[in-house]
């Protein structure tokens, strides 16, 4: 059981690092970003096309893929700060649910549905704690969480950009009119979740199956944990994405749990829905 | 005796545009297939390479005079889409026959139908159990159970491998072939499965958890059933966990030139029993007429254009043979009755006959895939054939 749930932590770490993006997005710049992972994941293909097409070593090729994920992300953040910005959280997530589908498209078309050739840039065992083998992917992946967390946490309390965006996100009206660049703040934000989601995917995805829908719905378990955090508390964010691997990790061990655990992203969606909104009365609720 | 090949050429020739004209039917032949073109596992090749050879057929003259009409459609790997493709082939178009088919699902969602309508499938790739086990479809190709009796056999008799495991991916009604398969290999030699786990996940992102259950379980090789994501998944969390001495004994679902350069690390090796002349044995005379054929069509050298253009082939072979009209009724017939066609690329003849199922190709040509080669090797130089029991 044990070995098991240390095995969900390279995806824990995964969703951890996501569900932080997610969590950012949503309190900075209003939007639920259901193409997080899908920008990860375009990004690691055209990284994959450079390698082979064009010869280009891995390192270069998966740089330029995370550059390019950043710039995606950005045009997008530029284009709802654009042309949404005065609308409401739900229109400005909508848009992006278009766009992972037109993600998910745009692969099969450019790249085909079959496997491509990923070169990890970390691959083998790290380290053996007690017979139970931690991958080098896990270790980094569960540091990333952490790192990006906390990096996080530092911007928005100690500097002035930080300060900015969180007058953004407590007033936007307000702050636009003291002069702070909404705008441009709003891009940045976008860009550097882009960055983070697609360095993530690239380091996950050689280690894994990577097809283009199975890598851009990983937004499903990410959103899990962020909503662990009500898309607000970073820590909480990070905590359930590591303890979200850990549970599937664990169920796969047991035969009757294993058709289950690709449920459970679902299932504590459902549930965390209800528990948040189990003392508004019915009226209000729906 | 090329005299005589000629003589008997002409006296065919001349029979078969005889008995043409005297049914007086001139129109085209109109032959279909029902084929996953889109959606998310597709497989074009099979339909392409079997329009190939009926457009070079149809090039030196057609069949009996007439020319074949080859229709492919596509089911998106969407049942409803599946029955309506075999509706619009076999009522709309009023097809003698179905050949070089390849789905998913078809089998499962069209074999009543072909039934009722009195129609035969040789279908180029049948992967669901259906294609295996109705009266009136008959795969041209090995298919995933025999080919995992193949890849068990290989691995315990050749390989002399002990603790072998299984993992399998199942989707639908697959389990009681895949096991029968498993049976099939303990009653040949009586050896046990160490162990199997069938709640692999289809599409799964991370399989670590089902490797370090089966390395703990104290596997030294395992056989599965996957797709090429899922193996190359699986290959690669065993590698993250650092165990490289596992075999994998895998099926020809994963024997692609991609699938080669995709694995890096292939622990003590992938081991599959290809389904038809391995296609990667570039210089192989066996392949040699399919080989200029998909390279003059641009079609890509796969085991699915390897059982597209054997369908089509073999079709050929004995529609050529039918003295009068070629109708569906006398297709199904001339099929009903064939002799066994042997082609080397394939170590089992082909025969539809008269059975209620059509299991009949039980041979596979061992190739390998070593670590950091990215490319796959002939393992043996004869084909391995699941023996008969009695």
């Amino acid at each position: 059981m044990l070995q098991g749930a240390l095995a969900g932590l390279a995806a824990g770490g995964l969703y951890a690092v996501l569900a932080v993006c997610l969590t950012l997005m949503s309190r900075l710049v209003r939007v639920v970003n259901f193409a997080q992972s899908a920008t990860g994941m375009f990004g690691c293909y055209v990284a994959v096309f450079l390698s082979v097409q064009f010869g280009l070593p891995t390192w270069p090729a998966t740089v330029a893929g995370i550059v390019l994920g950043g710039l995606l992300s950005a045009l997008l953040g530029w284009i709802i700060s654009t042309w949404l910005a005065e609308a409401d959280t739900g229109t400005r997530s909508a848009v992006t649910v278009a766009v992972l589908l037109l993600l998910i498209s745009l692969s099969f078309i450019l790249f085909g549905n079959k496997p491509q050739p990923f070169h990890p840039i970390l691959d083998g065992p790290a380290l053996t704690v007690g017979g139970v083998v931690i991958s080098q992917v896990t270790v980094v992946t569960v540091l990333l969480a952490a790192l990006v967390a906390v990096a996080s946490r530092l911007v928005l309390s100690r500097t002035s950009a930080g300060v900015e965006l969180r007058a953004l996100s407590e007033r936007p009206t307000t702050a636009e009119l003291l002069g702070i660049p909404a705008k441009r703040l709003s891009v940045a934000v976008w860009a550097a979740t882009g960055v983070v989601s697609t360095l993530v995917v690239s380091i996950v995805a050689p280690s894994q199956s990577n097809d283009a829908t199975s890598l851009a719905m990983l937004v499903v378990p990410a959103a899990a944990a962020a909503l662990l955090g009500g898309f607000r508390r970073l820590d909480l964010a990070v905590a359930g994405g590591l303890v979200l691997g850990l549970v599937q990790g664990a169920a796969a061990q047991v035969d009757g749990l294993s058709v289950a655990r690709y449920f459970l992203p679902f299932a504590v969606i459902v549930a965390l829905l209800l528990w948040s909104q189990r003392k508004e009365v019915w009226d209000a609720a729906r | 005796m090329r005299r005589l090949g000629a003589v008997a050429a002409v006296v065919l020739l001349t029979a078969t545009g005889c008995a043409g004209a005297e049914s007086g039917s001139g129109g085209p032949i109109v032959v279909g297939s029902v084929n996953a073109l889109s959606g998310a596992a597709t497989f074009p090749e099979a339909s392409q390479a079997a329009k190939a050879v009926f457009d070079a057929a149809n090039a030196s003259g057609g069949v009996n005079g007439r020319q074949i009409e080859y229709k492919a459609l596509d089911d998106k790997g969407d049942p409803a889409a599946a029955a309506a493709a075999a509706r619009e082939i076999v009522g709309g178009d009023e097809a003698v026959a179905l050949v070089g088919s390849s789905s998913l699902i078809e089998c499962e969602i069209n074999a009543e139908y072909y039934e009722q309508q009195k129609i035969l499938s040789m279908s180029g790739i049948g992967v669901d159990p259906a294609c295996f086990s109705s009266p009136n479809i008959a795969p041209v190709n090995v298919g995933p159970y025999h080919d995992m009796t193949l890849s068990l056999l290989y691995g315990s008799e050749e390989l002399g491998l002990t603790d072998i495991c299984a993992l399998l991916e199942i989707a639908g009604n697959t389990l009681p072939s895949y096991q029968a398969a498993i049976d099939e290999w303990s009653a040949i030699t009586g050896k046990k499965l160490k162990y199997l786990d069938a709640t692999v996940p289809y599409g799964g992102s991370d399989y670590t958890s089902y490797i370090v259950k089966a390395r703990n379980a104290g596997c030294k090789a395992i056989t599965v059933n996957p797709v090429e994501p899922d193996s190359i998944g699986q290959l690669k969390a065993a590698q993250a966990q650092g165990w490289t001495d596992v075999t994998w004994l895998l099926l020809t679902s994963v024997y692609s030139e991609n699938y080669a350069k995709a694995i890096s690390n292939a622990g003590a090796g992938v081991y599959v029993p290809a389904e038809f002349y391995p296609f990667t044995d570039a210089g192989s005379p066996q392949n040699k007429d399919w080989r200029e054929l998909m390279t003059k069509n641009g079609i890509p050298l796969t085991s699915f254009s390897q059982g597209g253009y054997l369908a089509a082939k073999y079709f050929l072979d004995v529609v050529r043979g039918i003295s009068g009209d070629v109708t569906r009724e006398s297709v199904t017939k001339a099929l009903r009755e064939m002799r066994p066609i042997s082609d080397p690329m394939v170590g089992t003849p082909y025969v539809f006959g008269p059975g209620e199922t059509h299991h009949g190709n039980t041979a596979g040509w061992p190739i390998k895939l070593s670590s950091g080669t990215n490319r796959w090797e002939l393992a043996a130089d004869d084909w391995l054939r699941i023996p008969a029991r009695n």
